[in-house]
C-alpha cells in the first residue's frame, strides 16, 4: 500500500514538475513580471495613479490570457512602448498566474 | 528607560485577576470604557491609567486594557467592546504581563562565541549587532544570490516589514508558521469556494467538528460563540481520538480512527446526496459537480466508512439527515491545524464538499466570506529586480500547489539541507520557532548547521534563538506601536486594531521594524523603509473617516460591511466561478478533481498513532516559560490508555520512554481512559534545549523531537500525524518493578 502512495505521489510531482517547466517556458518569468508590473503599470494603475487599480486578483486567467493575446486592443497599448516582448510575456505571467481563480491569488499588488 | 520592576504576581493573585478580568466584560456594557489617555484616579485605585492594547500571547489579537500605576503595567483587563473576543481575555491572556516582567527575557543583542547551540555570548551593541547582520547578508546575497537568505516571521502585526525586507533585499524564499499549520485547510476551502471562510458558530445549529478542538485551541470568536449557541439549542457532534475538553462538552464524542476523517465525510455525503437531503435549486446555480460526486460516493456508504472510521452506519446516517434537516443553519467545521496526514487538503476538500451540499455558504449559521475591512496599503514600493537570482523558490516543485507567500518549511528545511537547487546559507527569523514547531528536530538542528549565518529577533531565548548566530531582543507587545491590522471575527465584526506602547520598552530591546530599516540603511535599501510606523499607519487608515477616533475612545474601529449575502450576483474565485465540489483545476494539474480516500498506515507491531492537541493555556512553545502559565502547566504528559499501558507494564506515575524513528523522549505517562487505545498524545513546546528557557529546558518530552517529517502532497504542509512511536517504562529491563 505504502509503496503503491509513493508512486502515485512519485507520479504526481513529476507530471507537476513537468507541467510547471512547460508553463514557465511558455509564458515566462512571472516574477520579473511582477517587477516589470510595477514599475511600468502601477505608476497609472493604483488608486493613486488615476487609471482602473489593477492587479492580478482584478481578472480570471482566462481574462488574462485573453487581453494578452490581444494587447493591441487594450486601451493603453500605445504606452507600452519601452516593453520587449519578453517583458510583455513576463507581466502576463505574473497577471495570470496570481489572477483571481489562480491556486494563489494576489493578495495585493 | 523604565527599569524592571518588582512585581511578583502571584499564582494566587493571577487568579483573582483572572476572575476580576471575566466579571470586567460584564460590568463594560454598564461602565463606560476607558480612555486610552490618562485619567484621574482615586487615591486608594490600584492604577493611574489605562490604555488599549491588542493581546500577543497567540494569533488571534484580543482587545484587552492595560492598568498601569507609574511606568508599570499591574493588570491586564479584556476590552468591553471588542467584539470578536466577546469582550474575553483568556488565561494566556492574562498572563500577558509575565511576558512583559520575565526575568528571562533577552535583553541586548548577543553574538554566539562557542559551537553553534552551546550557549556561549558575547554581548555586543546594536550598531555592531546591525553592521555584522547587514555585512552576512551582503556577503551571502553576493556568494549565493540573494535567494540565498530565508526569511522567516511568525504570526505578528510587524511581520509585514520582514516580507518587505525579504522582497526588497530580492529573496523570494519566506516562509511562516502556517506550513506548521494551516496551509491544507486553507487549501482545501479556497480550492473549493474561492476563498478560505469563516464560519458563522453563533447562528449555526448544528456543528460537526472534526479535527479541531475549540474549547481548548482557542480562536475568537468562534469558541465563545460555540458555547453561547450551545446554550441556545446548537448541536455539537465532534470526531476526535482524544476526549478533549471540546469532546467532553459535546452532545456526542465519536473517539473516530486517526486518519479516516475522509471515510465518514464521503459517507456524510452518500447519504446526503442519495437521499436528496440538498437544496436542489440552490446546487444548480451555486455548485458545480454534484453529478461527478454522486458517482464518486456511490459506493461511499455508511457502512464502508463504519469499516474505515469505526463509527456505527446507523449514527452516519443519524447525523447526515441532522446536519441536513438543520441545513443551512449547519456545518461541518472548518479547523485550522491541518497539519496532519499526508493527504490533509484532501481530507479538508472532503469537509468543504459536504458544506456545499449543505448550502451554508455566504449564510447566517453557514460559512461566510471574508468582509471588507478597508485598510489600505502603505508605501508602495517597487522592489529591485537582481538579473542573478534563480527562477523559482528553493522550495518550488516539490508540491504542487504550494501557496506562493507561505511556502512549506519541511520542504524549504530539506532544499536547504541538499542545497538543491540551490544553496540557501542565511536565515532571518522574527517571532517563530521552528525547533520547536517542526517536526524532526534533529533534522532542524543539521538545517542550522548547514547555515552561514543565522539572526534571530525574538523576547525571549527560544531554541531557534538558542542556535543562531545572532540573537536581537525585541519588546513584548505592550512596549511597542504596531501597525494597524484588519480582522474578521465570523459575523461579530471585520475591525482594526493597532497598537501602541504602553509602557517603553525594557532593556536595549528593539522593535523588528527598527532592525529591519537599520538592515536596509546599511544595504542600500533605505529608500524602502523611509518612514515611521505612525506614517504607515497613517497611511493604511486613509479612507476610514472614523477610524482614528474610533481606535483612540474604544481601542477598535469596525466596518459595518455587509455581512451575508456577499456573493449574491458574484461569482467565485474559482475555474467554474461557482462553488467547486468538482475542482477542475486538480483534474488539468492530474491530481484528484474530488477527495479520494486512502487508509491511514496501520501501525508496526507494538507501536501507538502519536497525535498533536492543544491546551488552552499553552500556545505552540512560546508560553511554556511563562511563570503563571507554568504553575498550572508545568510539564507535558503522555496521554495512553489503561489498557495499552497494562499491556506495556505501565502504571499511573511511571516515566515512560517514547521513541519514533527520529528520535525519543521521556516523561511520566497519564493513564487515562479519554484516548483511544491505539493512539497516545503529548502536549508541545517542553524539552526545550535552551539555557534561556529557565522553566522547561530539559523538563519533559519534546514532541518536535519525535515526529517524524512527512508532509502533505498538495500543500507541503507538515503532516504530524503520521508518526508511530513504540512506548515503554523508562528503565525497563534494568530493573524489575518492585
Amino acid at each position: 500500500m505504502q509503496r503503491t502512495v509513493l508512486a502515485v505521489l512519485a507520479a504526481v510531482f513529476l507530471s507537476a514538475a513537468i507541467l510547471g517547466t512547460a508553463l514557465a517556458e511558455e509564458k515566462g518569468n512571472a516574477r520579473k513580471g511582477k517587477y516589470l508590473f510595477r514599475k511600468n503599470c502601477r505608476s497609472c494603475h493604483s488608486p493613486e495613479g488615476g487609471k482602473s487599480d489593477l492587479s492580478p486578483n482584478s481578472m480570471t486567467q482566462a481574462q488574462w490570457t485573453k487581453a494578452f493575446g490581444n494587447w493591441k486592443s487594450v486601451p493603453c497599448h500605445g504606452e507600452w512602448g519601452g516593453l520587449s516582448d519578453q517583458d510583455r510575456t513576463d507581466i502576463f505571467s505574473y497577471m495570470h498566474d496570481y489572477a483571481k481563480d489562480s491556486p494563489t491569488p494576489a493578495k495585493c499588488s | 528607560m523604565a527599569t524592571t520592576p518588582d512585581l511578583r504576581l502571584t499564582r494566587r493573585g493571577f487568579l483573582k485577576a483572572a476572575a476580576v478580568a471575566g466579571t470586567g466584560a460584564l460590568l463594560g456594557s454598564l461602565a463606560p470604557a476607558a480612555p486610552a489617555a490618562a485619567r484621574p484616579a482615586a487615591a486608594d485605585a490600584p492604577y493611574d491609567r489605562s490604555a488599549y492594547s491588542v493581546c500577543d500571547m497567540c494569533f488571534n489579537k484580543c482587545g484587552l486594557i492595560a492598568r498601569v500605576r507609574g511606568d508599570k503595567v499591574v493588570k491586564l483587563d479584556p476590552n468591553p467592546k471588542f467584539l470578536k473576543s466577546r469582550g474575553m481575555l483568556c488565561g494566556r491572556g492574562n498572563a500577558g504581563l509575565r511576558q512583559l516582567y520575565d526575568p528571562d527575557r533577552l535583553r541586548y543583542p548577543l553574538l554566539r562565541q562557542g559551537e553553534r547551540g552551546e550557549g556561549k555570548w558575547k554581548r555586543i551593541s546594536w550598531d555592531e549587532a546591525l553592521d555584522l547582520a547587514a555585512a552576512r547578508m551582503k556577503e551571502i546575497g553576493e556568494k549565493h544570490t540573494r535567494c540565498g537568505m530565508l526569511f522567516t516571521a511568525g504570526s505578528d502585526m510587524q511581520s509585514g516589514f520582514v516580507h518587505r525586507l525579504a522582497e526588497v533585499y530580492g529573496s523570494f524564499n519566506v516562509t511562516s508558521h502556517e506550513s506548521l499549520c494551516l496551509v491544507s485547510n486553507n487549501r482545501g476551502f479556497l480550492d473549493t469556494f474561492g476563498e478560505v471562510p469563516f464560519p458563522d458558530v453563533l447562528h449555526s445549529k448544528y456543528v460537526v467538528m472534526a479535527g479541531a478542538n475549540r474549547f481548548e485551541a482557542l480562536v475568537t470568536p468562534d469558541s465563545m460563540d460555540l458555547m453561547a449557541a450551545m446554550q441556545g439549542g446548537l448541536k455539537l457532534v465532534v470526531l476526535d481520538p482524544r476526549r478533549t475538553k471540546t469532546a467532553g462538552l459535546a452532545h456526542e464524542w465519536h473517539p473516530i480512527r486517526p486518519g479516516t476523517d475522509m471515510a465518514f465525510m464521503l459517507a456524510l455525503a452518500h447519504v446526503i446526496v442519495n437521499e436528496k437531503l440538498y437544496d436542489a435549486v440552490w446546487m444548480a446555480e451555486k455548485a458545480y459537480g454534484l453529478e461527478q460526486l454522486a458517482a464518486h460516493v456511490a459506493d461511499k456508504t455508511p457502512q464502508w466508512a463504519e469499516a474505515e472510521c469505526g463509527i456505527p452506519a446507523a449514527d452516519i446516517v443519524r447525523i447526515a439527515r441532522e446536519l441536513a434537516a438543520a441545513a443551512p443553519q449547519a456545518m461541518v467545521y472548518p479547523g485550522r491545524r491541518s497539519s496532519d496526514y499526508e493527504n490533509s487538503t484532501q481530507i479538508r476538500r472532503s469537509f468543504a464538499i459536504v458544506n456545499a451540499l449543505l448550502g451554508n455558504w455566504d449564510r447566517p449559521g453557514g460559512l461566510l466570506a471574508a468582509r471588507q475591512v478597508g485598510l489600505k496599503g502603505a508605501f508602495p514600493y517597487t522592489a529591485p529586480w537582481y538579473d542573478d537570482n534563480p527562477f523559482e523558490r528553493a522550495d518550488a516543485g516539490r508540491a504542487p500547489i504550494m501557496f506562493e507567500e507561505e511556502g512549506s518549511f519541511v520542504h524549504m528545511r530539506e532544499a536547504v539541507l541538499s542545497g538543491e537547487p540551490y544553496p540557501v546559507k542565511g536565515w532571518f527569523i522574527y517571532k517563530t520557532n521552528p525547533m520547536q514547531t517542526a517536526p524532526d528536530r534533529q533534522r532542524t538542528v543539521r538545517m542550522m548547521q548547514a547555515m552561514d549565518f543565522v539572526v534571530c529577533v525574538d523576547i525571549a531565548m527560544s531554541d531557534t534563538a538558542w542556535m543562531a548566530d545572532l540573537v536581537l531582543p525585541a519588546p513584548s507587545y505592550l512596549e511597542r506601536m504596531d501597525p494597524a491590522s484588519g480582522l474578521q471575527g465570523s459575523s461579530a465584526c471585520a475591525c482594526v486594531v493597532q497598537r501602541d506602547p504602553v509602557v517603553p520598552a525594557l532593556y536595549e530591546s528593539r522593535p523588528v521594524f527598527d532592525i529591519v530599516k537599520g538592515l536596509a540603511q546599511r544595504l542600500e535599501l533605505g529608500e524602502f523603509f523611509d518612514f515611521t510606523v505612525d506614517q504607515y499607519r497613517a497611511e493604511q487608515l486613509k479612507g476610514l473617516q472614523d477610524a482614528a477616533r474610533a481606535l483612540a475612545s474604544d481601542g477598535v474601529y469596525y466596518n459595518p460591511s455587509k455581512v451575508y449575502g456577499i456573493y449574491e450576483g458574484r461569482a467565485h474565485k474559482t475555474k467554474s466561478q461557482k462553488i467547486e465540489i468538482y475542482n477542475q483545476r486538480y483534474a488539468e494539474l492530474g491530481l484528484d478533481p474530488l477527495p479520494v480516500y486512502a487508509p491511514p498506515a496501520t501501525a508496526p507491531e507494538r507501536a501507538l498513532r502519536m497525535v498533536v492537541g492543544r491546551n488552552a493555556l499553552v500556545t505552540h512553545s512560546s508560553t511554556q516559560n511563562n511563570a503563571l502559565l507554568h504553575e498550572l502547566v508545568p510539564e507535558n504528559t503522555l496521554w495512553i490508555h489503561p489498557i495499552a499501558a497494562a499491556r506495556l507494564d505501565i502504571r499511573p506515575g511511571d516515566r515512560v520512554e517514547v521513541a519514533s524513528p527520529v528520535g525519543r523522549g521521556e516523561l511520566a505517562a497519564q493513564l487515562t481512559p479519554d484516548i483511544r487505545e491505539d493512539t497516545v498524545y503529548m502536549l508541545t513546546g517542553f524539552g526545550a534545549l535552551s539555557g534561556g528557557l529557565s522553566l522547561v529546558k530539559g523538563r519533559g518530552a519534546c514532541l518536535a523531537e519525535l515526529l517524524e517529517s512527512r508532509a502533505d502532497a498538495l500543500t507541503g504542509n507538515a503532516a504530524m500525524h503520521e508518526t508511530f512511536v513504540t512506548v515503554k517504562r523508562a528503565g525497563a529491563g534494568k530493573e524489575a518493578r518492585s
